[in-house]
């Protein structure tokens, strides 16, 4: 709805704001001159009104003060002239509805007016198109006894001048209005250019940002608060950008220095075999050494290709529900000779049930258990437990041993991540294992931790419970 | 048993010739999925192996074709394992496929699982030189002497002993014993060998459990 709201407003966001300055000024002006109007509008016609019913009374009182009705006809410019002007009705009518007297300049018929008492209103002298200029006209009215002989007395005034009146304020009120609305308009527009203008500078800023300068900020916008939130945001995606690209580029960095070792190997070892003549026995021994650095490749591409798919959003995983203690039974089944050789025992503590990938919960499990048996002191237990942590189910691999050192805990989910970069053990696949756990826990929308002492080094994988 | 090799790389081709001839099968080369086309309409294979990026028709046209005609087993390689891509293979009607790199063992043994196909037998006894296994009775018997073994070293006997003569890797006994679909950069398979070995191997002669260097273990006769 207001996208397609949205997609009729002007692109450029000075124009929008200067149109809706100047529909928020013609939506003000327009209720402040109707309501004007109006009470222009009222106090016109009460004023009218008042000087009618002057007007009338004051015939009353002439009409006493005269000698005669006869003697009042005899000086109608009396009344005309009192009167002023062509705008003015007068009429006095007899009991028949005869004028006596009338001041009458557009010939307006003579209103038939109902009775009553005291000084009455109306708007009458219906319109009659026969006669031009005939105009309606507004009416008071009184009936009195004057020597016994009803009469009417009736003043008038016509509508023409009060509507031409009004209509030229009209007239004003919509000039004002546009002219009101366009001020408005230019003024937003001026306005908005000049408060718009730190957006500006926020776009030049980040077009100057590209690969090679992701350590540049968005700077200059502080002192406008909405700006400055948003160019924190902004700053903050930027940092977050900067450090994956970093990653990234440090990960293409170590993949080639993790290929160059089996390569170096492999075209070290064939050369030498082919400097001279050699036995048979030895040219076996060189393709069978051979056949093991190519499996080394081949294993890091896999892997490297495990976590660049894990990655790709829209991975299917398939779900199940696992019982923790089987599985790791299983993969404690697995581990059981190697351990025994070290003098490691493994003990599973896993209950309980999860909803994983299954392939993928044992990849990340036999990971954790081959490392723990890696690095643990012989003769000591490693313990594999599971517990529920606030709407988190938690897998924890623990073995004793030499604590990791604080620095290296951060960074020992990174691929390629070693501690200690020359104690690179022959044939595995270059520091992918623990990556590879923890982007299994990410596929799963959780989260792999480690911590370590002096006690124990604990990995933990923390699984979110679907309920 | 007759063997049509439809692959483009020229190394790759000639490689899975010469193996696949010294294993004893007869082995047609095409370069091309043109050449692999004609090849498969003239004459009759057992088994097919296609690469999927082929000049000319690619391998998943080629199957298509091949399909219309006839349900000769297919085998193919591919460089590409996006899942989609696997799928892909099987629903056009590929019987099985292998992801590049692979281990030529590995490639052995499918071929042969899928030329053994339709006639699978379940054996109940094996027996190798004087090395018996009684897979109902559970029971593994060296000249004279009963031995006693683990479930998983059982399993993994059995399985050196079904597949005898064939180089089993490291991945694949780790996945049909303890169903390790990944490699887990750890010796676990080399260690349950040593312990199998020692109740199996040590005490007799000659010694079956042989270690083929790089590629992984195998269990026969010595010659």
């Amino acid at each position: 709805m207001s996208s397609r709201w949205n997609a009729h407003l002007p692109r450029a966001l000075s124009l929008r704001l200067a149109l809706m300055f100047a529909l928020v000024s013609v939506l003000l002006l327009g209720a402040l001159g109707f309501y004007l109007y109006q009470s222009l509008e009222r106090e016109i016609v009460w004023r009218d009104d008042q000087a009618l019913i002057g007007r009338v009374e004051r015939m009353r009182t002439l009409i006493g003060d005269a000698d005669s009705i006869e003697a009042l006809r005899k000086r109608p410019q009396l009344y005309a002239n009192m009167l002023g002007n062509r705008d003015n009705l007068l009429w006095v009518l007899d009991a028949a509805g005869q004028p006596l007297i009338e001041i009458n300049p557009t010939h307006l018929p003579v209103p038939i007016l109902p009775p009553g008492v005291g000084v009455q209103l109306q708007d009458g002298g219906e319109h009659n198109s026969a006669e031009p200029g005939n105009e309606s006209a507004r009416l008071a009215w009184q009936h009195v006894t004057y020597e016994g002989q009803a009469l009417t007395l009736v003043a008038g005034k016509l509508l023409a001048e009060r509507a031409q009146m009004l209509a030229a304020y009209r007239l004003k009120l919509w000039l004002a209005l546009g002219g009101g609305a366009l001020l408005a308009f230019g003024l937003g527009w001026v306005v908005s250019q000049r408060g718009l203008r730190p957006v500006r500078t926020l776009a030049g800023r980040a077009a100057a940002i590209d690969v090679q300068h992701l350590h540049l900020r968005l700077e200059g916008v502080e002192q406008v608060q909405e700006l400055q939130h948003l160019g924190a945001a902004l700053n903050q995606m930027l940092a977050r950008l900067e450090d994956g690209f970093g990653r990234l580029s440090r990960f293409s960095e170590d993949l080639a220095h993790e290929m160059r070792t089996p390569l170096n190997n492999l075209m070290g070892q064939t050369e030498l075999a082919l400097r001279k003549p050699r036995s048979n026995d030895e040219y076996q021994a060189l393709l069978a050494s051979n056949l093991e650095e190519y499996e080394r490749l081949a294993r890091m591409i896999d892997n490297m290709l495990f976590l660049a798919r894990a990655e790709k959003p829209g991975t299917v995983l398939h779900h199940e529900p696992i019982a923790l203690h089987d599985a790791v039974a299983q993969l404690c089944d697995y581990f059981e000779g190697m351990a025994e050789e070290r003098g490691i025992t493994l003990v599973n503590e896993a209950h309980g049930t999860l909803n994983a990938d299954p392939q993928l919960l044992r990849r990340a499990l036999a990971n954790l258990i081959a490392n723990a048996l890696r690095y643990g002191s012989a003769d000591s237990p490693v313990r594999i437990t599971s517990q529920t942590l606030d709407g988190q189910l938690e897998i924890s691999v623990s073995n004793r041993g030499d604590p990791i050192a604080p620095e290296h805990l951060p960074r020992l989910f990174d691929r390629f991540y070693r501690c200690n970069p020359a104690r690179s053990q022959p044939g595995d696949s270059g520091g992918l294992g623990l990556a590879i756990v923890r982007s299994i826990l990410q596929m799963h929308g959780g989260s792999a931790h480690v911590e370590s002492d002096v006690e124990a080094t604990r990995f933990s994988l923390r699984f979110p419970v679907r309920v | 048993m007759r063997i049509l090799v439809v692959e483009d790389e020229v190394k790759a081709a000639d490689y899975l010739r010469k193996g696949l001839g010294e294993s004893g099968y007869v082995v047609e080369v095409a370069n091309n999925g043109i050449d692999g086309q004609f090849l498969a309409q003239e004459s009759e294979f057992d088994l097919i192996i296609l690469d999927v990026m082929l000049p000319g028709i690619d391998g998943w046209q080629l199957l298509q074709i091949i399909r219309r005609k006839s349900q000769v087993p297919v085998l193919f390689l591919t460089a590409r394992d996006a899942i989609e891509d696997r799928v892909k293979g099987l629903e056009l009607g590929a019987d099985d496929y292998l992801v590049k790199p692979f281990s030529y063992a590995e490639l052995l043994a499918r071929v042969r699982t899928l030329l053994r196909r339709g006639a699978p037998r379940e054996v109940e006894q094996f027996q190798v030189a004087d090395l018996q296994l009684d897979v109902l009775r559970r029971r593994v018997v060296r000249g004279t002497e009963r031995i006693v073994l683990t479930n998983k070293e059982f399993a993994l006997l059995q399985l050196l002993m079904e597949r005898s003569g064939e180089v089993l890797s490291r991945t694949q006994i780790a996945s049909q014993v303890w169903q390790m679909n990944f490699d887990s950069d750890t010796n676990v398979v080399d260690v349950a060998i040593r312990r199998l070995r020692a109740k199996v191997d040590d005490p007799f002669n000659p010694k079956l459990i042989h270690t083929v260097r790089g590629m992984g273990y195998t269990l026969e006769v010595p010659e």
